[in-house]
């Protein structure tokens, strides 16, 4: 059952990659996934929106799923804010699928990315807190608030890099050890640098 | 709002009688009209009719019947019709929302208040706008295409050209520039994504994040090294060699005057 709903996602995807969003229909994923238009909407009674929708969802989930594994191993919180800001930078540069779809059909995706964003925020925060607690947080600081800011402000720069260019890793430092951390953890160590 | 209408009429009927006295000498009316006593009521109307019922559905006769002129007055303010319409009304909301920034900001003496009274005069406007609140509503594509990605890169770009030249009493522009982009990221993003605990249209509120987090990273990244601890005062000296950016902004004529602080307030 699971396995099916799965084939499914992932028959979808691959047609969305070829044809974009807007052309695919719950034909296209029934054919490309091998099983009947009755059985696709078994699955997802909701037709063709909410097959769409569970693809963005699901495909966003596994871009931060990657994330995790890559700044989990990370041993100081400088270290984890570094490489999720590069890795996610260059894997939203480097997705040719996202990058496509939001050059000619951006309407597709974004509000399922808004709303799915609360959660993924929530997420990024519930996962910096301990790396807060552990460097230690400046006078006066709540670790969740500063969690929620630290999220919001990495998913803004993750999503629009503006004036920086996150591909240099001594942007992204100064980046992190000034807007995101400066204000939130007690003073730098010196000479303490991860890399 | 009657009155105003019915003044407005009157100036119409003027200008058509004159155009039939001396029909050589119309106007040329096939030049797109800027400068159109109905292009703001235009406007006006559309906001009207997009905070009912959203851009999707609003029509040019719509609009035209808002604001009490013909469908062809319309498309000779705006030659390309809907588009061209929704393209002023983003353009002067725009201009409007700059507008009101900059008179608030400008009026402020701290660095602190600056960045305090901008964030909550942007997250007040922008979230209780009706228009926006509706389309966030009903048509959040729309919305969000401006707001991601590339969108995002050029919004953020026109915001901070806008907003460092209040910053640049106590900051050189570069610094500036930087802090400048760094308060519009906060500000889009508890607009886009509000939370009940950071309500940004709470002066109290916007004023515990921007000393708890903002103020200390301008420190920060105005002494990297933390060696020294870094008053957040008017830079004097530099004041006067940034002038020329502060008259960018002359137009507003919401700016102080360079000359508000004498030497004696740096410390």
């Amino acid at each position: 059952m699971e396995d099916t709903r799965q084939r499914i996602i992932e028959a979808t995807y691959a047609c969305v990659a070829r044809w974009g969003v807007a052309k695919t229909t719950v034909e296209d994923a029934a054919r490309e996934a091998a099983v009947s238009r009755a059985t696709v909407y078994r699955h997802f009674p909701g037709g063709r929106d909410e097959l769409i929708h569970d693809v963005v969802v699901w495909e966003l989930f596994a871009f931060f799923g990657r994330l995790y594994d890559e700044v989990r191993g990370a041993e100081s919180l400088e270290a984890v804010m570094e490489r999720g800001i590069s890795f996610a930078h260059r894997s939203i540069q480097e997705h040719e699928v996202l990058q496509r779809v939001m050059q000619t059909e951006p309407e597709t995706l974004l509000p399922t990315i808004t709303v799915e964003s609360n959660r993924i925020r929530d997420a990024i925060a519930g996962f910096l807190v301990p790396y807060l607690h552990q460097h230690g947080l400046a006078p006066g600081v709540d670790p969740d608030e500063a969690g929620d800011f630290l999220a919001r402000m990495v998913l803004s720069y993750m999503g629009s890099p503006g004036r920086w260019d996150l591909d240099d890793p001594a942007q992204v430092s100064e980046l992190v050890r000034g807007e995101l951390l400066a204000g939130v953890v007690v003073g730098p160590e010196p000479g303490k640098r991860p890399d | 709002m009657a009155g105003q209408g019915a003044r407005l009429r009157v100036v119409q009927g003027d200008l058509r009688l004159g155009a039939a006295m001396a029909p050589n000498a119309s106007a040329p009316t096939d030049v797109p009209d800027r400068v159109s006593p109905h292009r703001i009521r235009l406007v006006d109307a559309a906001l009207d009719c997009i905070a009912r019922q959203g851009t999707a559905k609003t029509t040019v006769d719509d609009v035209a019947h808002g604001a009490g002129v013909s469908r062809a007055t319309v498309y000779r303010v705006f030659p390309g019709g809907k588009d061209e319409l929704l393209g002023a009304v983003a353009e002067t909301e725009m201009a409007r929302l700059f507008s009101a920034l900059g008179a608030r900001m400008g009026a402020a003496e701290e660095l602190s208040d600056v960045l305090v009274i901008g964030i909550v005069e942007a997250v007040t406007r922008i979230t209780r706008h009706p228009a926006l609140t509706y389309m966030i509503a009903h048509e959040p594509d729309v919305v969000l295409g401006r707001l991601a990605f590339d969108e995002s890169n050029r919004l953020l770009a026109t915001a901070s050209r806008f907003i460092s030249p209040f910053l640049i009493r106590w900051m050189d522009p570069e610094e500036a520039a930087r802090v400048a982009e760094w308060a519009t990221r906060i500000v889009l993003s508890y607009c886009i994504a509000p939370t009940s605990e950071m309500d940004l249209t709470d002066p109290a509120r916007a004023r515990h994040l921007v000393g708890t987090f903002v103020l200390p990273g301008i420190r920060a990244l105005r002494a990297p090294d933390r060696s020294q601890p870094v008053d957040l005062v008017p830079i004097a000296a530099d004041r006067a060699k940034h002038a020329g950016r502060v008259h960018q902004v002359d137009y507003l004529q919401t700016y102080p005057t360079t000359t508000t602080h004498s030497e004696g307030d740096v410390q």
